[in-house]
């Protein structure tokens, strides 16, 4: 009897912990459902929908510039999945991608390295960073396990925006994006829960000299033209980075190709704040919510943007 | 009824306790401090008003809100400024985001100004952007 008792008891206990260890991101697809249903409602028909989503677009815009009907697959495009114009450029330009030789550099780098090889030995893993390490309480971000596996074995760490990070990372998305693999990003424990909600509150916080929040553009102002720009989508965002941006490889081509922490420093500095360091927690936290939004989509980089 | 008593007084102290801990470990908040008044150059004097520009920025630098504009960050409108006052120039010159001087200043009592309504605004920004952020997030406050 006693034997019983204390056998269903270490059963509760067990069943009770694997649903606590199941219950940490309950939040966080709560929010990552409410986000998608959002979008796809915002683009459903942005024509039909203008008070409520586009209240000061032009005719010209809805009817020409945004495309109706966007498929939760296409998210992960950016700003492409609605933009009808910018579609085309972008088409174009992706005939003969100007990251191709630099995903190749990062190949290389990689072929070079045994150290990189040691610690990566599976490249197909961009979907699954930033992921908090239980052991050390803390967010990894691709670019922080990268220059630790590089420091660790003596060598010199790698600049966290551009250059060679940017190269073997463009390699490590291409890998992932050929093995059709998604964006997986884990919240296994309290404190993995409570990096996600600080890198939420730093999302949707307004801040800066312009009191923007990231939200203020990429959710709610998705879709909306600022200059002759569309504005992309939180859902999606992390999915295609590292990044060529023409703006940046303008001078040079391999300054062209940036990390997500290089995109987001930018971002905080146009909402007028000197942004988080790149390997800092905040900036490691912000990404992990990010990432989380795009939790699902196929991993789709590296890619071109303006 | 001695082990109720007891049980009472025991509450009764843990919670004077707590409570008084509670009140040592009070941070100071921001929401209150009022920009237009604290950094008015005019009434309060350039001095007195870059003083409240350097303990508010360090403050903003501490919590990560420091303001940042087109490249220049307030702790460098501050350092620029006193560079100006102590040099007796009338002008501060704006820097690019390498530090190197643009061909575009400002006087020196608008970037004294400036840079104490930057360091006071970071401050009450980030105070009240914690009551107003969930406002944002759809799922949460956001309506649509």
């Amino acid at each position: 009897m006693l034997l019983n008792v204390v056998k269903s008891t270490v059963l509760v206990a067990l069943a009770s912990c694997i649903m606590n260890a199941n219950d940490f991101n309950v939040q966080a697809e709560k929010d990552r459902i409410a986000l998608i249903d959002y979008t796809i409602a915002k683009f459903e028909d942005g024509d039909k929908n203008r008070d409520k989503f586009f209240p000061y677009s032009t005719d010209d815009e809805l009817k020409n510039n945004i495309q109706k009907n966007v498929k939760y697959e296409d998210l992960r495009k950016g700003n492409y999945a609605f933009n009808k114009q910018g579609q085309y450029s972008y088409n174009e330009i992706n005939e003969m991608p100007p990251y191709d030789e630099l995903v190749e550099k990062g190949e290389e780098l990689y072929e070079d390295n045994k150290a990189l090889q040691k610690c990566f030995p599976d490249v197909t893993v961009a979907g699954d960073y930033p992921y908090f390490d239980e052991e050390k309480k803390e967010v990894v971000s691709l670019t922080g396990a990268i220059n630790k596996c590089l420091t660790d074995a003596g060598q010199k760490a790698w600049n966290e925006k551009k250059g060679k990070m940017a190269f073997f990372q463009s390699y490590i998305a291409s890998e992932t994006k050929d093995a059709e693999k998604k964006v997986n990003i884990q919240i296994n424990s309290a404190e993995a829960a409570a990096a996600y909600e600080r890198g939420k509150e730093f999302y949707y916080t307004q801040r800066g000299y312009l009191k923007l929040s990231c939200a203020t553009c990429h959710v709610q102002g998705a879709g909306k033209r600022v200059r002759n720009e569309s504005l992309s989508q939180l859902a999606g965002h992390t999915t295609h980075f590292p990044v060529f941006r023409l703006k940046w490889g303008k001078d040079k081509v391999e300054n062209g190709l940036g990390t997500l922490e290089r995109r987001m420093a930018g971002c905080v500095k146009d909402q007028g704040q000197v942004p988080p360091k790149t390997n800092s927690k905040e900036m490691k936290e912000l990404l992990y919510f990010m990432a989380y939004m795009s939790n699902g989509m196929n991993v789709d980089g590296p890619d071109v943007r303006k | 009824m001695k082990k109720l008593y007891s049980v009472i007084a025991a509450t009764s102290l843990a919670l004077a306790i707590t409570g008084c801990s509670n009140n040592q470990v009070t941070t100071p908040t921001y929401d209150n401090l009022d920009e237009r008044k604290l950094c008015n150059v005019s009434t309060n004097g350039i001095d007195s008003v870059l003083k409240v520009a350097q303990k508010y920025n360090k403050i903003a630098k501490e919590h990560g809100v420091e303001f940042k504009r087109l490249g220049m960050t307030n702790t460098q409108y501050i350092d620029e400024s006193i560079k100006a006052i102590k040099a007796g120039e009338k002008k501060v010159v704006l820097l690019n985001k390498k530090g190197k001087p643009t061909k575009n200043s400002v006087s020196v009592s608008y970037a004294v100004e400036r840079a104490c309504k930057f360091a006071v605004s970071a401050l009450t920004q980030e105070a009240e952007g914690k009551k107003t952020w969930r406002a944002a997030v759809p799922g949460d406050q956001f309506q649509y």
